[in-house]
């Protein structure tokens, strides 16, 4: 059983930024047949997504909203002694991409950067590394950013997948804060699904494949739907329970954007009160792992009164599953902005813009 | 666990594919519900799992050939009462 409760850390801001350039789901120049759309758009409730321009990346959108945050915070760069960067849309296998976004963002040589592959359930388990790193690992500020662009590993012609994923980046601030309340843990994985959502050609189990579909992710819809049902309830009251907390002391459960046919579904079986699930799916899609701080930006007001309990749950991918629940203290900083490769990078820029 | 005659249970799995509730018999192959597509298949996992709290493996759910081997799953779990 994997349950952590950590204490001592604080989020001081969370920053999101999408690309600008939106695709309409119901727009005529996408080559699907128009009633299967419907009915695709109908169940999985995406309208529109966010699509980066070619050749902008996962780390482009998180750097904005990296640097975003720290200007706002007024962070010294060289406090911030780590830098995760959780994504499975990594700019390179080599180096980390992480690696990279130091030297941009200019943080010190006395830092720990590095990624983690992980998608949908990312965001849950980037804080708790972030946490760790914090309590045990002798960090004061740490910068979790997690990004993804699956708009570029879905095949255009592949209706399921296209119509449903979209793109983000997010940068958050955590600080070492030994009074802030504990934070809860519930890191889980399956691996007999890794099959479920695999993109099985490029790396180096096949690096040049015989089947060029090889290169774009295949999804078992039925099997990804089957686990989502199966192992998010019994996550969200695990989570409950370490958290020491009934259903209704979370002010807000932030949901993994998947499919919102299955989200409706999955607040039915745990109890929970549509009032406490916001919903970015319509205008966001489902953007991997960071859908859950996208929905955390978009739907929390800027001005808050005080501190406000959030269950943040990622599903999906690995199979990897997994929960956290955090105090959102009202001085954090959230902010959200659409991609506009607005900040110089420092050092020489290889990508972006 | 509700218990459903077959009545029920045909005008219950007619209503997760969107058809006509005289259309399905025990019968009717999957071939035959045009609702019965990827998507057909995704309403018919949360349906098991909302009304009856069944859940299947994903052979089991790919393995099912039409309107018998669904009343068959029902049966077996006890959510129908009559052969």
């Amino acid at each position: 059983m994997s349950r952590h409760s950590i204490e001592g850390l604080r989020i001081a801001g969370v920053s999101t930024c999408v690309p600008a350039r939106i695709e309409n789901n119901l727009a005529d120049d996408l080559g699907f047949d128009p009633d299967e759309v419907r009915k695709v758009v109908q169940m999985a409730g995406v309208r529109e997504r966010r699509v980066v321009e070619p050749g902008t990346t996962a780390a482009d959108l998180c750097f904005e909203a990296a640097e975003a945050l720290l200007r706002e915070l007024g962070w010294e760069r060289d406090s911030v002694t780590g830098l995760v960067f959780v994504t499975q849309s990594p700019d390179y296998f080599l180096p980390s991409t992480a690696c990279m976004l130091h030297q941009w963002l200019g943080l010190s040589d006395d830092c720990a950067a590095f990624d983690m592959g992980l998608g949908c359930s990312g965001y849950p388990y980037g804080l708790y590394l972030a946490a760790t790193m914090l309590k045990a690992g002798g960090h004061r500020r740490v910068l979790m950013l997690h990004g993804e662009t699956p708009s570029r590993f879905v095949a255009p012609d592949d209706q399921a997948t296209r119509l449903l994923f979209s793109d983000a980046g997010s940068a958050t601030a955590l600080e070492l804060a030994p009074d802030a309340p504990a934070a809860h843990f519930c890191l889980h994985t399956d691996g007999s699904g890794h099959a479920g959502l695999i993109i099985r050609g490029g790396a180096f189990r096949d690096r040049t494949p015989a089947d060029p579909r090889d290169l774009w992710l295949r999804m078992d819809g039925a099997g990804v739907f089957n686990f989502t049902i199966k192992r998010v309830p019994p996550l969200i009251r695990d989570a409950l329970e370490q958290a020491g907390c009934g259903v209704d002391d979370v002010d807000a459960y932030l949901f993994h954007q998947s499919n919102r046919f299955i989200m409706k579904h999955l607040m039915k079986k745990a109890g929970l009160s549509e009032a406490k699930v916001p919903m970015t799916i319509e205008d966001h899609g489902n953007c991997g792992g960071p859908s859950v701080v996208v929905t955390l930006t978009r739907c929390l007001g800027a001005e808050r009164g005080a501190a406000q309990r959030l269950m943040m749950l990622g599903y999906g991918v690995g199979l990897s599953w997994g929960a956290a629940v955090v105090e959102l203290p009202p001085s954090a900083r959230l902010l959200h902005r659409d991609y506009s490769a607005a900040f110089p990078r420092q050092g020489a820029p290889e990508a972006g813009a | 666990m509700p218990n459903m005659t077959l009545q029920e249970a045909l005008t219950w799995i007619a209503e997760v594919f969107e058809e006509p509730a005289g259309r399905i018999v025990r019968d009717t192959k999957r071939s035959e519900i045009p609702g019965w597509d990827s998507l057909g298949t995704l309403s018919l996992i949360a349906a098991l799992d909302e009304r009856f709290d069944i859940q299947l493996a994903e052979d089991a759910i790919e393995g099912l050939r039409g309107v018998a081997d669904l009343l068959d799953v029902l049966r077996e779990r006890g959510a129908l009462a009559e052969a």
